[in-house]
């Protein structure tokens, strides 16, 4: 074969753009890491991180600007990759514009962080745009990677070690049941690229029984990486134990991505049987939404607590997902944003509240922040409003759209149960209202100031909140344009 | 299907034969060579000049106890030295000595030797780690950082010779070198050198040998990974060394020196005094030697027929290999196993004249040294390549 | 195709049945007296302290993860390598961003100490 007819063109790049930006990024900063000396601030690595996400975003539109596939079907640029990659580089600046400061309390001066942080999303734009089973595996192995390094940053933290092996183990076990799936996959179909896959599933010429088996095991593998129950076993430990900010990134950002990936595949490629799958999504979307409500109720420690809850929401999405309709996907990837605001919304005021080392994460140290620091409280309030799905909030249309296209595709009684677990969630939010507004505080000493970063953060993300609440629109349309998928 | 098969199962046998006492041979080289290079005279009483040392070695080691340690993990025991030394001669499997003198001709022959070299460290890690003993252990540790550390700047230089050949088959690589003219250790305006440099360095540190024979390192670790070891088991060891020193000469050979070629391939006119006179004078000449100079001095009259009987062997092969019918087929594997041997002798020089390096020198060779240079010289190689 | 290997298994074959039949041949030959020191580990004559089962340096470790990065990068280059003259210089190209990239971990990994033994 002729090698030049792999030659890609300036268009493959334009397409690739963002990632390859993000890449470009974070290996000029590995060089820029090592040269500087051990002892010096690294703080200026973590602006330079945060210009190169912001140059990425940029690139997303012109990525948009030049829609197909490239680098012979490897990668699609399209409006679907388009918003995820939007999602997860609004996720990485967000944990960016927290870490800094979090970095230097913590005395962790190694700018190792911020490229780890780039690395992780460029895997997770290769996993938004990937259009190939191969890519899937790529962009999901680069993100994970990076978040298992991330989990443990802080290297003489027990909990961030404890936190670091446990993710690492289990995902590399879910990486492996998705490889698994995708060589079923190959093998049944002769083909790794998604479209492909389909072809050759609807022409029917291939085994179909093992290519529902393939299925099975990449639902596996992509349930572990949205902690879906049974497979969430991991995500309580390592939101505790990694850093704050990193728990933030690790509950909305990958995630987000994975969930990408999920749509993409299960859309693209397996639709000829859903009939087949939908079941399993129903009791897995059900389950999640259970395990991650009620084991959230009886926590005291508001990261684990959030890590209950980030669950639960993975549940919610996981009921868009079973829908199997592009209204169930363009509620899904409403969802998806609509979390990432207010779920790193609340991680960047625990951030800030935990203090040094992590020692205040528990809802009695909560007690009486309204008094103390009114407008952190305000802007955390905004946040767990909005993860209860209070309306004039964006997790309220969130859920709004989510169970609206479960209704309309008959699915009555997953969205009655969903409802009653968003009723029960609300319990477990409120405490720590309640905490904050009907509490005189434990101590009186002063409060520290935030951070500019973590205020960036929190205020952004409230006025997105609110924003979406008002005008969902905004997103949902684009969503709505965007959902279908190339087949 | 009998022409297919006669000339494989000729080699299988002749290498699993003749390779044990040829090894034992070798180190009675290498013994006679470092002798003379410290102005001694080396083994001199089993047979003329020590010429039947290896046997009385072989006979030796069959007869000896074979000692099992109580402490050691019995079943990775045994079998550690069988796997040291298989993986060393299976890669022979893939050496072509000539044209028709070859086992197997995979199209990946370069993949199985290296692959067969990884295996082979296991035998060694295996080994020291199932002794269950503090010298062992530290023995197999060291070998096996030191194998993979210089494996990475082995497969450096293999990687620009691979770029040149274009081919993983032994075979097609040496008929790529008769069909561009060139020897690739001269190709790319001699970019190729560093390469080859490269990679023999590493394949002497991948042999465990002196300079770099630290896993053994007598004065600090009795006899690093294999102290536990007596007997037979030992000299299975010592079989995979030799085999492995061989095999990596082979590989040099085939991939950067010509393999089969004779120096000159593509000059006509030196066909009849390189194929025809090299050999003679390479055999008749020690032959004749042997019978004129060295026979005559030995006292003990066993020792002088002896010496009688060997000096007219080697004339009379001399001899044979002027026949043509006989030098047509027996030059290419002459050139290939005369090369082979230069480069045998190379590590025994090494071995005379180097003094071993403390370990962390090795690790800095290794790390800071080879594999920067192996990354550059790709670099090099495939811009010079291109041009 | 495979038929090409088919002798390189035989050979396989008969290098393992090599040193078994060796060794028991040996066995038959060679003489076997108990004696109970024999039988100790070997320590220069005086009893082993302990078993050689303790812990041992960590850069053993880090040696090793980083040879499974390089020993990647390298075989990823040898499919490059067969078919660099058809690849031309676009292939010359990829291949030395490749080894660029890999250059910048290098330079990382010994700005940071790992490669230093002592």
């Amino acid at each position: 074969m002729n090698p030049a007819a792999f030659y890609p063109t300036a268009t493959d790049y334009l397409r690739f753009l963002p990632e390859l930006i993000l890449t470009i990024g974070g290996v000029l900063l590995l060089v820029l890491e090592a040269l500087t000396g051990d002892n010096k601030d690294k703080s200026s690595l973590g602006y330079l991180a945060i210009a190169v996400v912001l140059g990425a975003m940029f690139a997303v539109p012109v990525a948009l600007a030049n829609p197909g596939t490239s680098f012979n079907g490897m990668i699609v640029s399209d409006g679907f990759a388009a918003f995820f990659r939007m999602v997860t580089l609004l996720v990485g600046l967000f944990t960016l514009l927290c870490s800094t400061s979090y970095l230097s309390r913590e005395k962790a001066n190694t700018g190792e962080f911020y490229l780890l942080v780039l690395f992780s999303l460029a895997g997770q734009g290769i996993m938004a745009a990937s259009n190939e089973l191969i890519m899937v595996f790529l962009g999901l192995e680069i993100a994970s990677i990076s978040s298992y390094v991330l989990a443990g940053f802080l290297r003489d933290d027990k909990r961030g070690s404890e936190a670091a092996l446990k993710y690492f183990l289990l995902g590399s076990f879910a990486t492996a049941f998705l490889l698994y799936g995708i060589s079923w996959i190959y093998g049944v179909t002769g083909a790794t690229n998604l479209v492909a896959i389909r072809e050759s599933l609807a022409a029917g010429t291939s085994g179909n029984s093992m290519a529902v088996a393939a299925a099975a095991l990449m639902l596996i593998g992509l349930a572990f990486k949205v902690s879906a129950a049974p497979f969430q076993a991991w995500a309580p430990d390592v939101y505790q134990g990694a850093p704050a900010p990193v728990s933030g990134f690790l509950s909305a950002g990958p995630k987000a991505a994975a969930f990408a990936i999920f749509l993409r595949i299960f859309q693209t490629s397996f639709e000829s049987f859903s009939s087949r799958y939908e079941p399993v999504l129903w009791i897995l979307a059900l389950a999640t939404m259970l395990v991650g409500n009620f084991s959230a109720l009886w926590q005291s420690n508001v990261k684990r607590m959030l890590a209950y809850s980030s669950i639960a929401h993975a549940g919610y999405v996981l009921v868009a997902v079973t829908t199997n309709s592009n209204v169930g996907t363009a509620a899904a990837m409403f969802y998806l944003a609509a979390y990432a605001l207010m779920n790193f919304g609340a991680f960047a005021a625990v951030t800030h509240l935990a203090g040094r080392g992590e020692s205040h994460v528990t809802i009695d140290d909560l007690k009486g922040l309204a008094s103390k620091q009114p407008v952190v409280a305000g802007l955390l309030t905004v946040c767990l409003l909005s993860l209860t799905g209070v309306p004039l909030t964006a997790g309220f249309f969130g859920k709004f759209y989510i169970f609206k296209a479960a209704i309309d595709n008959h699915l009555y009684w997953l969205s009655a149960l969903g409802l009653l677990n968003s009723a029960i969630a609300a319990y477990y939010y409120l405490r720590i209202l309640a905490a904050m507004y009907m509490h005189e505080p434990k101590t009186t000493d002063h409060p520290e100031p935030v951070p500019g970063g973590i205020q960036l953060t929190m205020w952004f993300s409230a006025a997105g909140i609110l924003t979406l609440g008002v005008f969902p629109g905004l997103v949902l349309d684009y969503a709505n344009r965007f959902a279908t998928f190339v087949k | 299907m009998i022409e297919f098969w006669l000339i494989p199962v000729v080699m299988m046998l002749v290498i699993v034969g003749l390779f044990p006492p040829i090894a034992g041979y070798i180190v009675l080289v290498e013994r006679k060579v470092l002798a003379d290079m410290q102005v001694r005279l080396g083994p001199m009483r089993v047979g003329p000049h020590g010429l039947l040392q290896p046997l009385a070695d072989a006979l030796k080691l069959l007869l000896k106890e074979d000692i099992i340690p109580r402490d050691s993990d019995k079943g990775i025991f045994y079998v550690a030295p069988i796997l040291s030394m298989f993986t060393a001669f299976v890669a022979f499997g893939v050496v072509p000595f000539s044209e028709q003198f070859r086992i197997a001709d995979v199209n990946v022959g370069l993949l199985v030797i290296s692959a067969l070299g990884s295996v082979g460290i296991l035998g060694i890690v295996l080994g020291g780690w199932s002794s269950n003993s503090h010298y062992p252990l530290l023995g197999a540790l060291r070998s096996s950082a030191q194998l993979v550390s210089y494996e990475l700047a082995m497969g450096l230089g293999l990687v620009c010779g691979v770029m040149s050949a274009g081919t993983l088959s032994m075979v097609q690589i040496v008929r790529n070198q008769q069909t561009q003219g060139v020897w690739y250790v001269f190709d790319n305006w001699g970019a190729m050198a560093p390469a080859f440099l490269i990679f023999f360095i590493a394949a002497v540190a991948e042999t465990n040998r002196s300079p770099f024979d630290l896993p053994e390192a007598e004065s600090e670790l009795v006899a690093g990974f294999h102290t536990e070891y007596s007997g037979f088991r030992w000299a299975l060891y010592m079989l995979a060394e030799y085999g492995n020193i061989f095999v990596v000469s082979a590989v040099s050979v085939t991939l950067f020196w010509g393999g089969w070629l004779r120096p000159f391939p593509s000059v006509g006119w030196l066909e009849v005094p390189l194929n025809y006179g090299v050999p003679f004078l390479l055999f008749a000449g020690p032959g004749i030697a042997s019978i004129v100079l060295l026979a005559p001095k030995l006292k003990y009259a066993p020792h002088r027929y002896g010496m009688l009987v060997v000096g007219g062997a080697l004339t009379l092969v001399g001899a044979i290999l002027l026949i043509p019918a006989v030098n047509a087929v027996a030059a290419a594997p002459f050139w290939f196993l005369l090369k082979v041997a230069f480069f045998l002798y190379v590590m025994i020089w090494f071995r005379g004249t180097f003094p071993r390096y403390r370990y962390d020198q090795l690790m800095d060779i290794g790390w800071k040294v080879l594999i920067p240079l192996g990354l550059g010289t790709i670099a090099l190689n495939a811009v010079v390549g291109m041009i | 195709m495979l038929e090409g290997y088919l002798p390189l298994f035989v050979f396989l074959v008969l290098c393992i049945a090599f040193p078994l039949a060796a060794l028991l041949v040996g066995k038959a030959l060679r003489p076997s007296v108990f004696a109970p020191a024999k039988l100790e580990s070997y320590e220069c004559g005086i009893e082993a302290v302990g078993g050689a089962r303790g812990r041992y340096s960590v850069r053993f470790y880090l040696v090793a993860i980083l040879f499974v990065i390089f020993d990647v990068e390298t075989v990823f280059l040898f499919p490059w390598a067969v078919r660099y003259k058809q690849l031309g210089w676009f292939g010359v190209a990829e291949a030395l961003v490749f080894l660029g990239i890999l250059v910048v971990g290098y330079v990382w990994a010994y700005k940071k100490g790992a490669l230093e033994w002592v």
